[in-house]
């Protein structure tokens, strides 16, 4: 066991000793429950706002669905409302799962309205559906059958078990795949779709996963209270502690939650006691959170650590050039296996694409061939469309009109993931890395294919972050791998963007750009690395401005001007062409001829 | 047939309030990128107070807009300028956490302050109506309609016709190109939060006299008003009215032909289906930002 779990690992052994050692409590037993209870909701909260970046203001739904599920199964069959607990935690998922795929197809802020807009539909249903819900009389439940010697003690340890399952669940996400695909999305989910993740899945997985356990939670909260209404159960006031306790522990963070639920609970039980009725109560919530989001931002976790690293700071590293230029490019060849394709039949087809924006034409009905085996290069003045057309090629925008055949298959109307799936990967003009991810976690994002066998492997140890290390090695930056992504130079952030493609085991690899911002020594290196690539089976098209490095690596050069290709032909025919020359190599063209 | 355009009548009547109100939410959206959910809570604070200069002074809840509309067009100003610019630049999901915790604070201190009661200002019209043609228009409904419409008409020439307009549209659509030529990014966004809470000042005060508030009424209204703003498309005034319109009809016609209790269940189910066909929303486009 790490260092990191053993505080948390010694404070299980207090409370779980609690009860034993202080059993005739019944008040502070209360509030640690309230507390379990606040923690349990917390930490489920984190998996879709802290880890997916998606925030959810209504997430004490859940805890009602199962609450009224459990309740209403136990009311109609006579069993304990105990023993169907995990039936709320059902319900609470298949609601998640047929709103969250409604809602979360869109990027940005559509779904934390919907999260609102479901808590307060959930209470117009329940007090509506008298029949099924008994209205806003609500629902009386059988006392708990134990003595009552026992007073709340069973409900103590059952919440603190599903706090602890809780905890570990969120744990194993954050271990997996999926769970570096959530903070991916969180970070950049554009890019992320680029490299593979399937973004509506994910959001709609995580939305269910966050429901879960505070949905079983709920029905064995039912029966603790033994009394439920739609008033009490749909309560937004619950919602903001969930919201409250995992902004204040730090939320994307494992404990973080935990740790703020306890706070949080110790406050509103402050503030009940002391303060009042519980009109003052949202007025203290409400001014506790402001003063979080403004002076707290990132919570209580992240800043301790964050002023860890300050004080006991790790020595700084440097690109490892000397490993990176002097690497066995035989290694490079082996990651990609063997050369499979008979060379030169057209692996990526585009025909007639065109895209505009308002009156700008930016790619006008274009064609591109890009044949197997090649390292294509794609040149042209400024705005003259190159990146657009990648853009059109991985699906980050619609096309207006035209096809593209990938591989023999029709791509234009799939998703972006599908493309990388199916090998298609790119890096951008402007890197895009995860940049609070490590570097070795940027590099273990991407998703190969769309299987859930991959989305639940392991992402910080075993087979895959061994690739990934052995990209980064390839890169020369291997040393870096736990630094935070951010923190690298710009050329760094392009080799890892490099590393990061590879991973997809692309068929081909678009590069916007790669040599901008890298030094001439790296650059070289570069040029070895995408040859040894390209050796290996892996087919190029590359958008670049220095046209001696282009003219060098590439072949054919297609050169692209007004939204289309105007000529194309192998390096020393279009250095020749003295209307490419003119027209558009231009000043570009004498310019590099004079540096180089 | 009669009861359906009565219906129908007050739907739109409705929905013109309802534009209103989601127009200042639109408005800070498209220019700030920030949902700020305290403007329900701003509605019900300007209903408070709209009571309060009725029930005190005897100013009648509809004109007390003249007064309401500058004070919450300096408070958001205020507000902006010492609060939210704050978090400029950091995960817009901060932005939704801290107007919520405003919402919060705000209705916290309408509690104390006020008590966690039912309120509404009935003035003398309060309980009369126009009749046109057999169709009965409450007056209360008409006033605060004619204001709303108003107020969008000029929140319309202020923003097409006055330089202060055109800078704020043009930072909604490009903030750095907008400062390249001289528009200061955060004095603009201080001016369209502004202008955002102003029309939450009119808002408010047709509300105290429209609708019974209590403190924690916001939630209700931000929920409609962010319903209206997603089913129209986010950031788009042309969406924010159509779906302010939606949301108007549906409500007079599921009370009409069904029962007030489901009215605002069935616009919820009108989103979704919405949102089923077309996850942008109805006016919404993709933009070229959100693909780069």
């Amino acid at each position: 066991m790490s260092r990191r779990h053993l505080v948390p690992a010694g404070v299980l052994l207090a409370l779980l000793v609690y009860p034993v050692i202080n059993p005739w409590q019944p008040y502070p037993q209360g509030v640690m429950l309230a507390a379990f209870l606040l923690a349990i909701s917390a930490s489920s909260w984190n998996i879709i706002s802290g880890y997916a970046g998606y925030i959810s203001l209504g997430h004490s739904m859940f805890l009602g669905l199962g609450s009224y599920t459990a309740a209403i199964v136990a009311l109609h069959t006579g069993v304990n409302p105990l023993w169907v607990a995990p039936l709320g935690g059902v319900t609470a998922v298949l609601v998640a799962v047929v709103f969250g795929a409604i809602v979360l197809r869109t990027r940005g802020h559509a779904f934390v309205i919907i999260t609102i807009a479901l808590l307060l539909s959930a209470q117009i249903v329940a007090t509506n559906w008298a029949s099924l819900t008994n209205g806003s009389d609500g629902i009386t439940l059988a006392l708990p059958f134990w003595s009552s010697d026992f007073q709340n003690i069973p409900f103590y340890y059952a919440f603190l078990l599903l706090l602890v399952l809780t905890v570990l669940f969120s744990g194993w996400i954050a271990r997996t795949k999926f769970g570096t695909g959530l903070i991916a999305i969180r970070e950049d989910e554009g890019k992320a779709a680029s490299i593979g993740v399937n973004t509506t899945i994910f959001k709609t997985m995580a939305y269910a996963a966050s429901a879960f356990f505070i949905g079983v939670a709920g029905g064995v909260y039912a029966y603790y209270q033994t009394f439920l209404n739609p008033v009490g159960s749909f309560a937004i006031l619950g919602s903001v502690l969930i919201v409250l306790s995992a902004l204040l522990g730090g939320r994307g963070t494992l404990y973080g939650p935990v740790l703020g639920a306890f706070l949080v609970q110790l406050v509103n039980e402050g503030a009940t006691v002391y303060g009042g009725n519980t009109q003052s109560r949202v007025l203290i919530l409400g001014l506790i959170l402001v003063a979080v989001v403004l002076f707290l931002p990132a919570g209580l976790l992240p800043t301790i650590e964050a002023a860890w690293r300050r004080r006991h700071p790790v020595a700084i590293e440097f690109t490892d050039q000397a490993a990176a230029l002097s690497h066995d490019p035989v290694a490079a060849q082996r990651e990609l296996g063997t050369p499979t394709a008979e060379a030169g039949r057209p692996l990526l087809e585009v025909r007639g694409a065109s895209k505009r924006f308002g009156g700008l034409t930016a790619v006008d009905g274009a064609d591109l061939t890009v044949r197997e085996g090649s390292i294509t290069a794609l040149i042209g003045p400024n705005g003259s469309g190159k990146t657009t057309l990648f853009n059109l090629i991985t699906g980050t925008m619609p096309a207006d009109a035209g096809t593209v055949t990938f591989a023999g298959r029709r791509i234009e109307k799939l998703a972006p993931w599908t493309r990388a799936h199916l090998g298609l990967g790119r890096t951008y003009q402007v890197t895009r890395l995860f940049k609070n991810m490590t570097v070795l976690q940027n590099v273990v994002a991407p998703l190969p294919d769309g299987r859930l066998r991959t989305m639940l492997a392991d992402a910080v140890s075993g087979a895959e972050a061994d690739r990934a290390r052995h990209l980064l090695d390839i890169v020369g930056l291997g040393r870096f791998e736990k630094q935070r992504a951010g923190s690298l130079s710009y050329g760094q952030q392009k080799l890892v963007e490099l590393a990061q493609v590879l991973m997809l085991e692309p068929k081909l690899i678009l590069l916007d750009e790669p040599a901008g911002g890298v030094n001439p020594s790296l650059l070289g290196r570069l040029g070895e690395v995408i040859r040894e690539l390209n050796r290996g089976g892996v087919t190029f098209l590359i958008v670049e401005h220095n046209i001696p490095f282009v003219l060098e690596l590439c072949d054919p050069v297609v050169v692209f001007a007004r939204g289309r290709a105007i000529a194309e032909g192998p390096p020393a025919l279009i250095r020749a062409d003295p209307v490419v020359l003119d027209a558009y190599l231009g000043d570009d063209w004498r310019g590099a001829d004079a540096h180089a | 047939m009669a009861q359906l355009v009565q219906a129908v009548a007050l739907g739109v009547l409705i929905g013109g309030i309802y534009a209103l109100m989601a127009a200042g939410l639109t408005l800070i959206f498209g220019v700030l990128r920030i949902i700020n959910i305290a403007q329900g809570a701003f509605l019900v604070l300007v209903a408070t107070f709209t009571w309060w200069l009725w029930r005190m002074i005897g100013i009648d809840p509809i004109v007390a807009a003249v007064i309401t509309t500058p004070l919450m067009f300096g408070a958001g100003w205020l507000l902006y300028r010492f609060v939210i610019a704050r978090i400029r630049g950091q995960a817009p999901s901060m932005s939704v956490l801290l107007t919520f915790g405003l919402a919060l604070v705000i209705e916290g201190f309408l509690n104390v302050v006020a008590g966690n009661r039912f309120r509404s200002a009935t003035p003398a019209y309060f309980e009369q109506s126009f009749s046109v043609g057999g169709i009965l228009l409450p007056k209360a409904q008409v006033y605060g309609f004619l204001a709303a419409v108003l107020v969008l008409g000029g929140l319309y020439l202020v923003l097409t016709r006055t330089w202060t307009g055109r800078a704020i549209r043009a930072t909604a659509q490009n903030p750095p190109a907008a400062a390249l030529v001289g528009i200061g990014a955060t004095g603009t966004a201080a001016l369209a939060f502004a202008l955002g809470s102003a029309s939450a000042g009119v808002g408010g005060s047709i509300l105290s006299v429209l609708y019974p508030f209590f403190p924690a009424s916001h939630y209700d209204w931000i929920s409609r008003l962010l319903g209206i703003v997603v089913l129209g498309g986010m950031g788009s005034l042309p969406g924010a009215l159509t779906g302010a319109l939606i949301l108007g009809l549906a409500e007079t016609l599921t009370a009409t032909y069904g029962s007030l209790q489901w009215s605002t269940l069935v616009f919820y189910l009108v989103i979704m289906a919405v949102l089923l066909v077309r996850p942008q929303g109805l006016f919404g486009t993709q933009l070229r930002e959100d693909a780069t």
